[in-house]
């Protein structure tokens, strides 16, 4: 059986979101890289199989998939074990509250936060106009997972889901030039962030992420 | 025991696509509106229920839900054995539907939204429209449904041949784009076109728009054609 293909910019936000899943659940992949900053994800050979020119893609055995988020359902579905995605009915619904929280209420303000301090350390570009007006927006966002985490140790439940993970690239990327993560204020909060981003499924992929055969 | 739905008894957002999917489901409800003009969505009452001060939010039995596209799955996931399967089961079918429901997310939604916000609410509330804000929202959202227009020339729906979630989370802002003056759900090409009046005139829908929201104790009302 083919090693999973992974189609991406070593470093971009969604592709350490996907590798570090991968890391977590132990599966070896090939990292292929796709020159963004020249537009090599924009060409129609790249389009025939991400049709809206963003990366990452997998091609797992032939299976084509996108969307990191979907990527990493797939791949943790294939490992039930790892109980990254609840089976138990009312487990698995908190678990799509907390991956719909981590969507609606994270990544937009988080994003726009922790994109352009990422891009800055790249030297890709230098632009922070949007950080102030998203890391207030994030700020009182953060005081509702405050409440959520004083009473769990993670957004799901008491045990780590893909929904804490998928936090990891721009909860990382804002730590990059904010601490709105881990002020005392909301103990629980940096209690769990520092949990996240001392993983080592995260930690592996600081300088990029790279094709992974062993564990 | 009937489930309780909170929210806002309008066509658009949340709360509207909860409703859907229990008119598609035939799923019996009690809906208790909460009064977004004065506040009490943000009020500590609420927030014990939904911590961000958002709307809606579930009540199945004493376990509370809140997130639209969450509570959606579960009630997909709870009452499967009745009415449309919703959500594939099967490994690769599943991914494929999850692929088309970070689409919605990540591609149809922040522009729909803006466009909503910037053509419609604003108007309402008697501020001035930014039309080159507005332009650039409906410019990105182009972008985007030609894909859409690649990807439904080849098969049914989002996430192939069977119509899901991921079709479905689309309606409740999509709807709202004609009012911000965008036509574009009709207007993108053919094959848009056909999948957004396919979906737009499920019965589910039909019945949130004539009938409104509301509690609903029998399928029959869930799911009555005007």
């Amino acid at each position: 059986m083919a090693i999973l293909k992974l189609y991406s910019s070593s470093v971009t936000a969604c592709t350490r979101r996907t590798a570090t899943v991968l890391h977590e659940l132990k599966i070896p992949f090939e990292l292929i890289e796709v020159d963004v900053l020249s537009g090599a994800h924009k060409t129609p050979e790249f389009l025939k199989f991400q049709p809206f020119g963003q990366v990452p893609y997998i091609d797992d055995d032939g299976f084509i998939l996108y969307e990191s988020r979907a990527i990493c359902r797939y791949v943790a579905a294939k490992h039930p074990r790892s109980g990254l995605i609840p089976t138990d009915p009312k487990a698995n619904a908190l678990f799509e509250q907390a991956t719909s929280i981590e969507l609606t209420n994270f990544e937009p303000s988080a994003g726009k936060a922790g994109l352009p301090f990422y891009l800055k350390k790249l030297g890709w570009r230098d632009d922070l106009t949007d950080v102030p007006a998203n890391l207030e927006i994030l700020d009182k966002k953060l005081d509702a997972y405050e409440a959520i985490l004083s009473k769990q140790r993670y957004l799901a439940g008491d045990t780590l889901t893909l929904a804490d993970l998928f936090h990891l690239p721009y909860a990382g990327f804002v730590s990059l030039g904010s601490d709105i993560m881990t002020r005392p204020n909301r103990p629980n909060v940096a209690r769990w962030y520092n949990e996240l981003v001392s993983r080592p499924a995260w930690l592996a992929y600081q300088d990029g992420v790279k094709t992974t055969t062993e564990y | 025991m009937v489930l309780t739905l909170y929210g806002l008894a309008a066509p658009l957002g949340g709360t509207a696509t909860v409703a859907m999917t229990l008119a598609e489901k035939g799923i019996p409800y009690t809906f208790v509106s909460v009064d977004l003009q004065h506040g009490e969505h943000k009020q500590p009452e609420f927030r014990k229920k939904q911590p961000f001060g958002l709307v809606p939010a579930l009540d199945d039995d004493g376990f509370v839900l809140y997130e639209s596209r969450a509570i959606c799955r579960y009630l997909a996931e709870k009452y499967a054995a009745q009415g449309p399967t919703l959500i594939p089961t099967e490994l690769k079918a599943k991914a494929l539907f999850e692929q088309a429901a970070a689409v919605e997310f990540a591609n149809f939604e922040p522009h729909a939204r803006a466009a909503y916000n910037e053509g419609v609410l604003k108007p309402h509330f008697n501020l001035p429209v930014d039309p080159s804000a507005l332009n650039a929202c409906i410019s990105k959202l182009s972008d985007n449904l030609d894909v859409y227009e690649v990807i439904l020339g080849k098969q049914r729906f989002l996430a192939g041949d069977e119509f899901t979630l991921a079709d479905l989370f689309h309606v409740a802002f999509g709807t709202t784009l004609a009012e911000a003056g965008c036509d574009l759900m009709t207007s993108k090409g053919p094959n848009v076109k056909r999948w957004w009046k396919e979906v737009t005139s499920r019965p589910a829908w039909l019945s949130v728009l004539n009938n409104g929201i509301k509690t609903t104790m029998c399928a029959d009302d869930a799911l009555s054609e005007p």
